[in-house]
């Protein structure tokens, strides 16, 4: 594929990035503000001899992208924060039962039907602690169309390789924010590791070196057994104590052991930053101008953006702030504060972190957050 | 950066959305680099909706917009909406027969007859066509060549004729505007 310069919505990236990846199964429900993945997803995924579903609700789509994932398929939902919610007991089950997916969520207002048109960051612990259980899940929350692009391809990459569940957390303004932005060629797709060896020896949830069990492949001959009942390496349910304690702790402990590859953030003038502010997603955006514009001024701001929001980076954002001297955190956010209470646990023993909310609509601007960084540095 | 900030404010279903990404579709033919973004209400006709348009050489830092150089409003709904965003220098054209009560300021803000324009070549819903025809006109930020190939490969064929037709109609209000250099 040679290099395109066009112009390209976040939705359509998502769907891009996804058929790049190697997604050939997409099940969803439309829902404003994600209608365009599975719009742009009808459309391509016939092109490459994939299966696109419009299925009779959310809850139905995140179970059929768990199956097509089962039958070997790298496999795609897509909605926004009430269907979100629907998912949330089904992408349980993909956790517990390791099976690799990509669901995407555009967040828009809630709680509720909200407000289906209007930005905002309020799914940042949904995506975390959404469903039930002491579960792992990676986030990543991109900040441009050019990354959603490249962070879908990612979340295929690591769901695939780490046999567990990726979200992609947009906002509105990402997801339907139009770019111009230039497709390089596509990287390498990370493949499943699937079942080799003698088939009598095989074990669906065998504890290997890397901590992720290769899956059988349909058709290869492989006995499996797959439950959402907590299992032991042979697939099969346990309560027994130390088989339960393995089986839930390697599910953590596969994250710890692949952190580096799991993890992805950028820090912006952040080396002698007086003030530093965290964001995600458009309100990352608007801090990345009001560093500049703060900066232009003399004022010494910096930014550390975490790309993967969960496992939070949190080792990478103790070390920027460090080596800053920063004596300050600000963490604006389109919610009543949620990204902060991650940020308060890392740093708030040392550190004065504080947030700057909204949550009427509308992004929180760039003159809004130098002001705030101005507050906080006044005399 | 030399970046421009334009604007098209109306109601929903004035094709606001469809102008900018025709308008977005020309510049990045031209080489130009954009950010369309857009707000709008949860009904298909109606609502204040406008969809904004950063152009630029190199990547814009922040894609939202902070101060218009040029803002359309195509109804009275929007008439207002933008009033923070107008600084000095900005041009804003509004539509002559649906917008009550222009913005006033230390701008340039001109009533033109998009939709009676509209209406007169048979369709009134082409009046984000005639607006964007004067704009290009008056922005000169693209050439009027690249718009009408941006619009014939994003619109449906059938209605080539008449947004060919919208579009020069536009530019032609544009140059009763413009003052020549040295007039």
């Amino acid at each position: 594929m040679t290099s395109r310069r066009l112009n390209l919505q976040g939705n359509q990236a998502c769907a891009l990035g996804a058929i790049a990846a190697g997604c050939r199964f997409f099940a969803g429900y439309p829902i404003t503000p994600s209608s365009e993945i599975a719009e742009t997803m009808s459309g391509e995924l016939p092109r490459v001899g994939g299966t696109f579903v419009q299925m009779e609700d959310e809850i139905a789509s995140m179970a059929a992208v768990i199956g097509a994932s089962m039958g070997g398929v790298k496999a795609m939902t897509a909605t926004s924060g009430p269907g979100f919610s629907l998912k949330q007991e089904n992408l349980g089950y993909a956790c517990g039962a390791e099976i690799p997916c990509v669901v995407v969520n555009v967040m828009r207002g809630g709680p509720s039907t909200g407000m289906p048109t209007r930005p905002a960051q309020g799914d940042i612990m949904q995506a975390r602690w959404g469903t039930h259980g002491d579960h792992t899940v990676i986030v990543l929350a991109p900040a441009s169309v050019a990354e959603t692009y490249s962070e879908t391809i990612r979340a295929f990459d690591l769901s695939e390789r780490l046999r567990v569940p990726v979200v992609l957390l947009l906002d509105e303004v990402i997801g339907h924010l139009v770019e111009t932005v230039e497709l390089g060629t596509t990287a390498t797709a990370a493949t499943r590791k699937f079942a080799t060896g003698p088939r009598e020896e095989f074990q669906p949830y065998a504890v290997t070196e890397d901590l992720v069990p290769p899956m059988p492949r349909p058709g290869d001959g492989y006995r499996a057994h797959t439950t959402g009942l907590t299992h032991a390496p042979d697939g099969f349910p346990t309560q027994k104590p130390d088989e339960v304690r393995a089986a839930i702790g390697r599910l953590s402990d596969k994250l710890v052991l692949h952190r580096e590859l799991i993890e992805s953030w950028h820090s912006q003038a952040a080396d002698d930053a007086e003030v530093m502010i965290v964001a995600i997603g458009i309100t990352a955006r608007a801090a990345q101008k009001a560093v500049d514009d703060l900066r232009a001024q003399g004022v010494r701001a910096g930014l550390f953006r975490p790309v993967t929001l969960w496992p939070f980076p949190e080792q990478a954002l103790r070390d920027v702030v460090a080596k800053s001297g920063a004596r300050a955190v600000i963490v604006p956010e389109m919610n009543q504060g949620q990204l902060v209470l991650e940020v308060e646990r890392l740093l708030g023993r040392d550190l004065k972190v504080t947030g700057l909310n909204r949550f009427d609509g509308e992004p929180l601007s760039p003159a809004d957050i130098a002001a705030r960084v101005r507050e906080e540095l006044a005399p | 950066m030399n970046a421009t900030e334009i604007r098209f404010s109306g109601s929903g279903g004035q094709g606001l959305i469809t102008a900018a990404r025709i308008l977005a579709s020309a510049l990045v033919d031209q080489g130009r680099n954009v950010a369309q973004s857009q707000s709008y209400e949860p009904v298909s006709r109606g609502g204040l909706s406008r969809a904004d348009l950063i152009v630029s050489d190199g990547e814009a830092a922040y894609p939202l917009v902070s101060r218009l150089d040029f803002l359309l409003i195509l109804d009275q709904a929007a008439a207002h909406a933008s009033d923070d965003l107008l600084g000095e220098g900005a041009l804003v054209l509004v539509d002559s027969a649906l917008v009550r009560d222009p913005p006033q300021g230390a701008f340039r803000c001109l009533a033109l007859p998009f939709t009676e324009t509209a209406q007169g070549l048979g369709n009134k819903r082409a009046a984000n066509l005639v607006a964007l025809g004067a704009l290009v006109g008056l922005a000169e930020i693209c050439p009027f060549d690249a718009l009408e190939r941006a619009t014939a490969a994003r619109m449906p064929a059938r209605l080539e004729r008449l947004n060919t037709e919208a579009l020069a109609a536009g530019r032609a209000m544009a140059d009763a505007q413009v003052v020549p250099a040295g007039g």
